[in-house]
C-alpha cells in the first residue's frame, strides 16, 4: 500500500507527459489534483501505519516503512510540490509545458520513494530515478546547448556520489546477507565502517556539499521550477534526509565528525560564495549548499530531528525564494541582481520574498529562525567551538540574504512590470503562508508537539548562543545591504572559490584524455597481437604451400579450392589467415588423433555417420553461401 | 520441442534458400514467421519449467542416441541458466529479422543465412553434449562470416574474416579443452555434459587441469570478449549490417559467458576455484578498459562495441566470483547471487545492446553516417527514436527500473563479499558509462538541429514494434523481475552448490 506514495505522482507524471496537454490552467490544476492526493494518501499513510514489501528474489527484497520523521518529508514533499508545479504551469515556457510539469512530479515519486524506502536497495532505486530525473528537468530546454551540458554534469556528479551508495548497499549485503535498515545495526566491522562512509559520500554529492557543490551551480541552466523544487525537496534534500534517517548507523560507525566537518565547512564556504555572488539563482544555489550544511552539523551533532525541522523550514522559504527571484529573472530578462530592483513594480512578490529572506536570515519569529538556532545548539552539544562557527554561518546566511532582497526587490529599480499570472501568485502565496505558519514553533507548546511527533530529542539551547547569534545576525543584514549597495565583486571566488575550474581542469580535462590515450593504445597494442599473428601465418603459410605442391592428395586440393575461395574474398591479412584454416586443423586433427587413441572404438560406421554429418552441414553452408 | 526449436530455423534457412523466386517482403515474412516458432516453443518450455527446489536441473531433455561408442548423442535440455538465454536470443533473432536493412538485392539469402545462424545459435544454448556444443559453437561464426561479410559496408569483408579467424582461434583452444576434458577421468568415454558435471573429470589431476581451463578460457574469452583479446569486435562491429551488429552483441557474445559458467565453472570446479580471482582481475580490466575507451569513441557504433566489452566484464566478474570457492558459509549466498546477476547481465545485455545497434543500424540506413560529431537536435524530428535511444541508453549503464540495474547490482553485491576490490573498483565502470552514454545522447538528440537532417525520418512502424518489444522486457525485467530471478536461481543454486 505505502508503494502508492510513490506510484501516484509517478503515473500522474507520466499521464501527464503523455497527455500533451497545453493548456496552463488545467495543468497546473491536473498536476495540484495529484500532488494533493499524494500529501492526503502521506497523511493517511502515517496514520495507519502502512508498510510495503515486494520480493524479487529471496535475497532481493524492497520495503517501504514510514517512521516518523520520514511521514514528515514525506507529506513537506508533495505539498511544497504542489505550490512550485501550480508556478510552473503558469510560469515556464509553453515548450514542452506537459513535460516539464509531468516530469515533475515523477521526481517527486522518485523522492517519495527514497522516503519511504526501508532498505538500501529500495533507497537506491529511488536514489538514482531522482537522478536521472533531474538530468531531464536540468536539460529541459534540450535545444540549447548548454542545458543539455549542465543536467549531463549534474547526473555525472551525483552519480560519483551513488557509487557510495552502491558500495554501502554491497557492505551491508557482504556483512549481514541483507540490505534492510535493521540489518545494518548489527554490522561487524569493517562493513559497517565501509557503509556509513559509503552512505556520507552519496549524501554528500546529492546535497550539494564540499567538494560536489559546483554541479548545483551549473543545474541552475534549467527552468527555476526546477531549481526551487530540486532544492527545496527533492534530490537536494535527499542527501540530507537520508543521513539523518540512518544517523544511529553513522553514529554507531563513527562517521558523525566527518558529517560535522563537511557540513560545517560547506555552510561557511557557501555563506561566503552566496556573499560574492551577483547571479541570483547561483546565490540561493550556494545558500542551498550552505544550509544543507547546517543540517550535516545537526546530525554530525546527533540530532537527526533537527536536521529534519531544518530541512521542512528551508524547504518552504527557500522554494519562496527561487519562484520570488524567478519571477524578477523573468521581467529582468537575465538574474543578474544588478538589473533587477523590482520592490515597487511587484509589490507582492516583494513581500514573499521579503518573508522567505528573513527566514533564511535566521530573524526570529520565523520558523527557519527557530530551527537554525536549533542546530546551532545541537553543534553547541558536540563543542562550543562548533557553535561559535555555526553562528558564524548564520551571520553569512543573513548577509547574503539581506543583500538578495535588497537587490531583487529593492525599490531603486523599474516602476512597473507584468503582474505575476494567477498559478504564479498562488504557488507564491501557499509557500510564503508555509513559511509564515512555521513561526509557530518558536511557541514551546508547538515545538514540543513537533518534537514529540517526530520521536526526536531537541537540545537543550544555551542563551549565550542566542544572544551572540541574533547580534550576528545583526551584523549580517547590515554587511549584506553594504555588500548590495557595493554590487559586483570578486567574479572568481564568486564561482565557488574556484572550485569548478579545478575540478574542470584535472577530472574534466583529465579523463577524456586518459580516454583517449586508452583508445589509442587498444588500436595499436591490443591489435598488434593479431596483426603479427596474421602476418607469421602468411609466412609460413607461403612456405608450406611449397611442400603442398609436392605432397598432395586429392582431400587436400578439395579443401584447398574452398581455401581459395576465401582467399579470394579475403585481403592480404585474409588470405594467410585462411590457409591457417587448411592448415592448423589438419595438423591439429594429426596430434590429436595421435594422443586420443580412445577414441579409435574400430567401429567404422560411426565414423561414415560423422563424417556425413559433417559433409551435410558443409553443403548447406556452401548452398547458402554460394547463393 | 527443443528440437523442433533449432531445426525449424535450419529447414527454414534451407527453404529460403532453395525457394528461387521469392521478393524481399515475402522472404521476410516466412522467416519471421519461422523465427517466431522458436519464441513460441521456448515460451511453452519457460511456463512448463519447474522452479521448485527439489527440481531436476535440466528440464525438456531430449536424448537421441548417434555414436553410442563415444557417448556422443543429440541431447537436448534447458536448465535455469540456458533458458533465458536461449529464450532472449529467440526474441532477439525475431526482431533482428524484421528490422528494414538494405539487402542488396539478395533479401532472400539475407534471411536465410540468419535463420541458420538462429538454429545453431539455440543449438549451443540448448545442447547437452559437448560435441554437438562445439560444432555449433563453430558453424555460428560460419553464419556471422557471410552476414558480415556479404551485407556489411566499408571494409566488411577484412573485418568479417579478421572476425572469423579470431574466434576460430579462440574455438580451436575450445577444442584442445574439450578434448582434453573428455579424455581425462576415469570412467567409460562420455560427451554427455551432465554425465561430466557429475564426474569433475580433472579433478586432482596435476598440470593438465590448469592448462585445460586455459584453453578454456582464452577461447570464451575471445568469444566474450575479454581485454586483450577483443579487437576483432569494434571492426566486425562498425562494417556489419545493424541485424547482425545486434545478433554479434546480443547472442554471439553470450556464448562466451555462457560457455564459461556450462563447461569450466560447472565441469571444473575445483581447478576453477583456484583460478578464479586471476580470471576475476581480467574481467576487473575488461570493465574498466571497456568503459574508458568506449569513453572517447567518436563512432556510434564503436562506442557501443566498446561498451560490450564493459558489460561482458561484468558478466565475467560475476561467473568468477560464483566460481570462487570460499570457507565463508555465507558466501554460498553470495556466490549465487553473483551468478544469478551474470546470467541477468546476458539477458539483459542482449535485448538493451541488442536494440543499441538496431538502432545504429537504422542511423546508417538514414544517413550513412556513424560519426556523432555530426549529429544534434534530432529529439524534435525523430521523438519515438530519441525515447528508445534514451531508454536503451539507460538501461545499459544501470538506471534502476531498466534490466542492466538487476543485473549489475546483483553481481556487484555478490562480488563484494568475496572479492571486495574487485567490485569497489569494478563500480567506477558504472560512473563512466553513465557519462558516455549521457554524451551519446546529447550529442544525437540535443542541442541545434544540423541542416543536413532536416529531412530525418523517425521510427517506422516496423521499427517501432521491434523495439517495443525488446524495451518490453528491458522495463519488465526492470521493475518486476521475480519471473525470470525464479528460473535462474534455481540453475545458479545448482551450480554454486556443486555437484
Amino acid at each position: 500500500m505505502l508503494w502508492l506514495l510513490a506510484l501516484l505522482p509517478a503515473a500522474g507524471g507520466a499521464a501527464l507527459w503523455a497527455s500533451g496537454v497545453r493548456a496552463r490552467r488545467p495543468l497546473g490544476l491536473a498536476a495540484a489534483l495529484v500532488l494533493a492526493a499524494t500529501a492526503a494518501l502521506a497523511g493517511l499513510a502515517a496514520a495507519g501505519g502502512w508498510t510495503g514489501a515486494v520480493a524479487w528474489s529471496g535475497t532481493l527484497q524492497l520495503t517501504a516503512a514510514l517512521p516518523p520523521m520520514a511521514a514528515a518529508v514525506a507529506l513537506t514533499v508533495p505539498v511544497v510540490a504542489l505550490a512550485i508545479a501550480v508556478h510552473a504551469a503558469a510560469h515556464e515556457a509553453a515548450d514542452g509545458l506537459a513535460r516539464l510539469v509531468g516530469l515533475l512530479l515523477v521526481f517527486v515519486g522518485g523522492m517519495q520513494l527514497v522516503v519511504i524506502a526501508g532498505d538500501l536497495l529500495t533507497l537506491l532505486i529511488g536514489w538514482e530515478i531522482i537522478g536521472a530525473c533531474s538530468w531531464a528537468l536540468i536539460g529541459h530546454h534540450w535545444r540549447e546547448e548548454a542545458a543539455p551540458a549542465a543536467g549531463r554534469y549534474a547526473f555525472v556528479a551525483t552519480r560519483l556520489g551513488d557509487l557510495g551508495m552502491f558500495v554501502a548497499a554491497m557492505a551491508a549485503y557482504a556483512g549481514a546477507g541483507a540490505f534492510s535498515y535493521a540489518a545494518l545495526s548489527g554490522l561487524p566491522s569493517p562493513y559497517l565502517e565501509v557503509c556509513a562512509f559509503g552512505l556520507v559520500l552519496s549524501a554528500a554529492a546529492k546535497s550539494g556539499q564540499v567538494p560536489f557543490s559546483p554541479w548545483l551551480f551549473r543545474a541552475m541552466a534549467g527552468p527555476t521550477s526546477v531549481s526551487a523544487l530540486l532544492h527545496a525537496a527533492a534530490l537536494v534534500a535527499a542527501g540530507a534526509y537520508i543521513l539523518a534517517r540512518l544517523e544511529p548507523t553513522l553514529a554507531a560507525a563513527g562517521a558523525a565528525p566527518a558529517v560535522l566537518a563537511i557540513g560545517l565547512l560547506t555552510a561557511l564556504a557557501g555563506g561566503v560564495v552566496g556573499l560574492l555572488q551577483m547571479h541570483g539563482k547561483k546565490l540561493l544555489a550556494a545558500s542551498t549548499s550552505a544550509h544543507y550544511g547546517l543540517m550535516f552539523v545537526a546530525v554530525g551533532a546527533g540530532y537527526p530531528g533537527v536536521a529534519i525541522l531544518h530541512l521542512i523550514a528551508h524547504a518552504g522559504f527557500k522554494a519562496t525564494l527561487f519562484l520570488a527571484v524567478g519571477i524578477a529573472g523573468e521581467r529582468a530578462g537575465s538574474f543578474d541582481l544588478d538589473r533587477m530592483g523590482y520592490g515597487r513594480a511587484l509589490p507582492l512578490v516583494a513581500a514573499a520574498s521579503a518573508l522567505g529572506a528573513l527566514a533564511l536570515a535566521g530573524v526570529p519569529p520565523l520558523g527557519g529562525a527557530w530551527t537554525k538556532e536549533k542546530v546551532v545548539a545541537a553543534a553547541g552539544h558536540a563543542a562550543p567551538w562548533l557553535a561559535v562557527a555555526t553562528i558564524l554561518a548564520g551571520g553569512l546566511s543573513a548577509a547574503y540574504a539581506a543583500k538578495l532582497q535588497f537587490l531583487a526587490f529593492g525599490r531603486h529599480g523599474p516602476a512597473a512590470a507584468d503582474r505575476p499570472a494567477a498559478g504564479e501568485r498562488a504557488g507564491l502565496a501557499l509557500l510564503a503562508a508555509l513559511t509564515l505558519a512555521l513561526s509557530l514553533l518558536w511557541l514551546p507548546p508547538v515545538n514540543r508537539w513537533a518534537a514529540a511527533a517526530l520521536g526526536a530529542e531537541l537540545p537543550p539551547g544555551k542563551a549565550w548562543e542566542l544572544v551572540a547569534s541574533l547580534a550576528i545576525i545583526a551584523l549580517g543584514v547590515f554587511a549584506g545591504w553594504a555588500f548590495a549597495r557595493r554590487g559586483a565583486s570578486a567574479p572568481g571566488a564568486a564561482d565557488w572559490l574556484g572550485l569548478p575550474a579545478l575540478i574542470d581542469r584535472t577530472a574534466g580535462a583529465g579523463v577524456p584524455a586518459l580516454a583517449r590515450a586508452a583508445a589509442r593504445l587498444d588500436d595499436r597494442l591490443f591489435d598488434a597481437l593479431p596483426r603479427l599473428a596474421g602476418r607469421a601465418g602468411q609466412r609460413i603459410a607461403a612456405g608450406l604451400a611449397e611442400a603442398d605442391g609436392r605432397a598432395v592428395d586429392a582431400g587436400v586440393r578439395g579443401t584447398a579450392r574452398l581455401s581459395e575461395r576465401l582467399a579470394r574474398a579475403g585481403d592480404r591479412f585474409g588470405e594467410a589467415a585462411s590457409d591457417g584454416l587448411v592448415t592448423v586443423p589438419a595438423a591439429l586433427a594429426g596430434q590429436a588423433g595421435r594422443a586420443a587413441r580412445r577414441l579409435q572404438t574400430g567401429m567404422s560406421h560411426h565414423y561414415y555417420a560423422l563424417g556425413a554429418a559433417g559433409l551435410a552441414a558443409m553443403i548447406l553452408v556452401l548452398v547458402l553461401g554460394g547463393l | 520441442m527443443l528440437t523442433l526449436a533449432i531445426l525449424a530455423p535450419l529447414a527454414g534457412a534451407l527453404g529460403l534458400a532453395l525457394w528461387r523466386e521469392t521478393g524481399e517482403t515475402a522472404a521476410r515474412t516466412a522467416a519471421a514467421a519461422v523465427a517466431a516458432l522458436p519464441l513460441a516453443l521456448l515460451a511453452l518450455v519457460w511456463l512448463g519449467f519447474d522452479t521448485a527446489p527439489g527440481a531436476p536441473t535440466f528440464q525438456a531433455v531430449e536424448e537421441l542416441p548417434w555414436i553410442p561408442s563415444l557417448d556422443v548423442a543429440w541431447r537436448l535440455g534447458v536448465d535455469g541458466v540456458s533458458l533465458p538465454i536461449a529464450a532472449m536470443s529467440a526474441l532477439l533473432f525475431l526482431g533482428a529479422i524484421l528490422w528494414p536493412v538494405e539487402t542488396d538485392g539478395r533479401a532472400r539469402q539475407y534471411f536465410a543465412w540468419l535463420l541458420f545462424l538462429e538454429g545453431v545459435s539455440l543449438g549451443l544454448f540448448l545442447v547437452l553434449d559437448l560435441l554437438l556444443f562445439y560444432v555449433f559453437f563453430d558453424l555460428s561464426l560460419v553464419g556471422m562470416y557471410f552476414l558480415i561479410g556479404r551485407w556489411g559496408h566499408g571494409a566488411a569483408q577484412q573485418a568479417a574474416l579478421k572476425f572469423f579467424v579470431y574466434t576460430l582461434a579462440g574455438s580451436l583452444a575450445i577444442l584442445l579443452g574439450i578434448l582434453g576434458l573428455v579424455l581425462a577421468g576415469a570412467g567409460p568415454l562420455s560427451f554427455d555434459m551432465r554425465v561430466l558435471i557429475e564426474r569433475q573429470p580433472l579433478e586432482g589431476a596435476g598440470i593438465a587441469a590448469p592448462l585445460v581451463l586455459l584453453a578454456f578460457v582464452v577461447g570464451f574469452a575471445v568469444k566474450t570478449p575479454l581485454v586483450p583479446v577483443h579487437t576483432w569486435l569494434p571492426p566486425a562491429h562498425v562494417d556489419a549490417p545493424g541485424p547482425a551488429s545486434a545478433i554479434l552483441a546480443g547472442v554471439l557474445l553470450k556464448m562466451g559467458g555462457y560457455g564459461l559458467i556450462r563447461i569450466p565453472l560447472s565441469m571444473m570446479q575445483e581447478t576453477f576455484a583456484r583460478y578464479a580471482l586471476a580470471i576475476g582481475v581480467l574481467a576487473l580490466v575488461s570493465i574498466l578498459w571497456g568503459a574508458l575507451v568506449a569513453l572517447a569513441q567518436t563512432n556510434l557504433k564503436r562506442r557501443i562495441a566498446y561498451t560490450s566489452v564493459n558489460h561482458m566484464g561484468y558478466t565475467v566478474l560475476g561467473i568468477a566470483t560464483a566460481g570462487a570457492l570460499t570457507a565463508g558459509a555465507g558466501q554460498e549466498a553470495a556466490r549465487q547471487l553473483a551468478l544469478t546477476g551474470a546470467v541477468v547481465e546476458m539477458v539483459a545485455h542482449g535485448l538493451i545492446t541488442g536494440a543499441l545497434f538496431l538502432i545504429a543500424g537504422g542511423f546508417w540506413t538514414r544517413t550513412q553516417d556513424y560519426d556523432l560529431d555530426g549529429y544534434g537536435g534530432l529529439a524534435g524530428r525523430a521523438p519515438k527514436l530519441a525515447a528508445a535511444t534514451m531508454l536503451a541508453a539507460f538501461a545499459s549503464f544501470g538506471l534502476p527500473a531498466l534490466a542492466g540495474f538487476v543485473a549489475e547490482f546483483q553481481i556487484f553485491a555478490g562480488t563484494f563479499a568475496v572479492f571486495p576490490w574487485l567490485a569497489a573498483i569494478g563500480v567506477v565502470g558504472l560512473l563512466v558509462t553513465a557519462a558516455l552514454f549521457l554524451r551519446m545522447i546529447q550529442k544525437l538528440f540535443f542541442g541545434p538541429l544540423p541542416e543536413t537532417h532536416r529531412d530525418f525520418a523517425d521510427l517506422g512502424r516496423r521499427e517501432s514494434l521491434v523495439m517495443v518489444g525488446l524495451l518490453f522486457f528491458v522495463v519488465l525485467i526492470g521493475v518486476w523481475p521475480t519471473w525470470l530471478l525464479a528460473v535462474i536461481d534455481h540453475g545458479a543454486a545448482v551450480i554454486v552448490a556443486g555437484r
